[in-house]
């Protein structure tokens, strides 16, 4: 394969489907992209090749919320061996207003997180080959 | 029409890290118990391997090796993976098989073999039952799961974290008790409390251990009882459960969906309620879990579980004895076998054979095993009826 290599995170599953590299070259845009059911209207984030609901092909679709709030927290010191060198490092998932949640790192923290603190979203670039989206306070 | 089943014999390897065996001495170990109570190979119709993880050992085919370390390789065999339900989900694959007839008597063993990696890699496999392009890339490891979990539910009811050590503190007073325990020592409150943090909320004392080990028990039809036993523990009610994948997608933090599910269809079949439950051994892989357990098994509402904690009702004298052997947090968790050892452990409580009177719960009639996998994704609940 010719084209340059892309995953998503600091720990890479390197599986990449058609469907999954869209979603990443839109990333690497800072777009950040849900998907939608063209039969039931169903929306999902992170996006799903196949609708849950009724199995159809989904359609990808910018999602443009930025502001969250912080649903719950982790803040891991012992961590898998593929992420060693990051720890400690903080995971949250943030829900959007539309009740749509996303689970990544808060990157900036200087104080203990609080369930309930507004969180936004951010992009970055890990190093050469990954990219991710993550929180900021 | 369905057969009754019952539990009719248990072994129980010695849990810990095994260096000296692998997963078929582990398996010897927790069947030789049951071979000199007289069920001899020739009295089984078939086997069931709880074996979760087989990227820990590399050993392929496993339910193969072991049955023929047993001396049962003339005899049908399989295994089942359902993550820490394993063991669970072999009993209920078993329960079916001789409550359809198609077996009188089946073995069930369970075994896990965890050490022969590193912690960091034994954190990295078990991250690898998460949702693997959605959440393994941030480095979600087990413990962080329920920590998500934890984060959540003391932010919903203002619960300190002294609580959680109170479980523990719990289950190692008990796991000092149990011969059979991987790590039987006393902790105290304050050192619970203030271990080094793994996942915070989480620390040390809030997490199970990484373990080897085997547990194993033999289940006969109604029939075929009398042959082995005067002590039967009858199957009296199943219940199993699910959730969704990613954590994210959970509708609460503060219960395992699946395990309420569980719980009602146990309770439904056995035609009991929890307040007829005389003991339980419920999935401690994290202090959270346990917490979250006496709610979603309807021992306390919602939010109120840390009542159970607080007035010491989870003790072997208490209204509800709850992982009296020291759970997965001391006697340890070797994935396959812990559904396994829980019904073991139940099947000696009944029989008035807890090894140490100390942990000895009076009179039981009716046990519970309540048994999840990964983060809540499995959920196994079992209720057994004492038969004499
Ligand atoms: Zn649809």
């Amino acid at each position: 394969m010719s084209e340059k290599e892309l995953y998503l995170g600091y720990a890479t599953d390197k599986v990449v489907t058609p469907f999954f590299r869209k979603f990443l070259e839109a990333l690497e845009q800072e777009k950040l992209m849900k998907s939608v059911c063209p039969n039931c209207g169903t929306e999902f984030l992170p996006p799903r090749q196949h609708c849950q609901k009724c199995l159809s092909e989904t359609e990808l679709k910018e999602f443009t919320e930025r502001e969250a709030k912080l649903y719950s927290y982790v803040i891991v010191d012992f961590p898998p061996e593929s992420l060693a060198s990051r720890a400690p490092y903080v995971v949250a998932i943030g829900e959007f207003p539309s009740g749509l949640r996303l689970t990544a790192h808060i990157t900036n923290l200087t104080s203990m997180p609080e369930v309930g603190m507004p969180l936004k979203l951010a992009f970055d670039r890990v190093d050469e080959k990954k990219i991710t989206y993550k929180w900021l306070v | 029409m369905t057969r009754r089943v019952a539990v009719v014999a248990g072994g129980h390897a010695k849990f810990g890290k095994r260096y000296d065996a692998t997963m078929r001495e582990l398996c010897a170990e927790a069947y030789k118990p049951i071979y000199d109570e007289g069920i001899t190979q020739d009295k089984i119709d078939a086997s069931v391997l709880s074996y979760a993880a087989s990227q820990f050992t590399g050993q392929g085919a496993g339910s193969a090796l072991i049955a023929d370390y047993l001396g049962l390789a003339d005899k049908p065999h399989l295994r089942v993976e359902s993550a820490c339900t394993t063991g669970t989900a072999s009993l209920r694959a078993a329960w079916g098989m001789v409550a359809s007839g198609l077996y009188d008597v089946m073995l069930v063993l369970g075994v896990e073999q965890m050490n022969r990696v590193s912690s960091a890699r034994a954190t990295e496999l078990m991250a690898q039952a998460g949702d693997m392009r959605w959440e393994y890339p941030f480095g979600i490891s087990f413990p962080a799961f329920y920590a998500l979990m934890a984060s959540r539910y003391m932010h919903e009811y203002n619960l300190p974290h002294e609580v959680l050590s109170m479980i523990a503190v719990k289950s190692h007073h008990y796991g000092a008790q149990n011969p059979k325990a991987h790590l039987p020592r006393e902790v105290s409150l304050e050192e619970a409390n203030n271990a080094v943090p793994i996942c915070r909320p989480l620390n040390l004392y809030d997490c199970s251990l990484i373990t080897d080990g085997a547990a194993a028990v033999v289940i006969a039809a109604e029939d075929r009882v009398k042959e082995f036993t005067d002590e039967p523990m009858w199957i009296k009610g199943i219940g199993a459960g699910a959730s969704e994948m990613m954590i994210q997608d959970r509708s609460s933090l503060t219960s395992i969906p699946g395990a309420k599910r569980a719980a009602k269809a146990a309770y439904k079949m056995a035609g009991l309620e929890p307040k007829d439950i005389d003991m339980a051994e419920v999935h401690d892989c994290f202090t959270i879990a346990e917490l979250i357990a006496y709610e979603d098994l309807g021992f306390a509402e919602p939010g109120k579980g840390r009542e159970i904690v607080e007035n010491k009702e989870n003790y072997h004298d208490g209204r509800i004895p709850v992982n009296v052997d020291g759970g997965l947090k001391s006697k340890g968790h070797p994935l396959g076998a812990t559904g396994v050892s829980m019904t073991y452990e139940i099947l000696n409580q009944m029989r008035g054979t807890a090894q140490n009177p100390s942990r000895q719960i009076d009179d039981v009639q009716y046990g519970l095993a309540h048994n999840v996998g990964q983060s809540g994704q499995f959920v196994n609940i079992f209720i057994f009826e004492r038969g004499w």
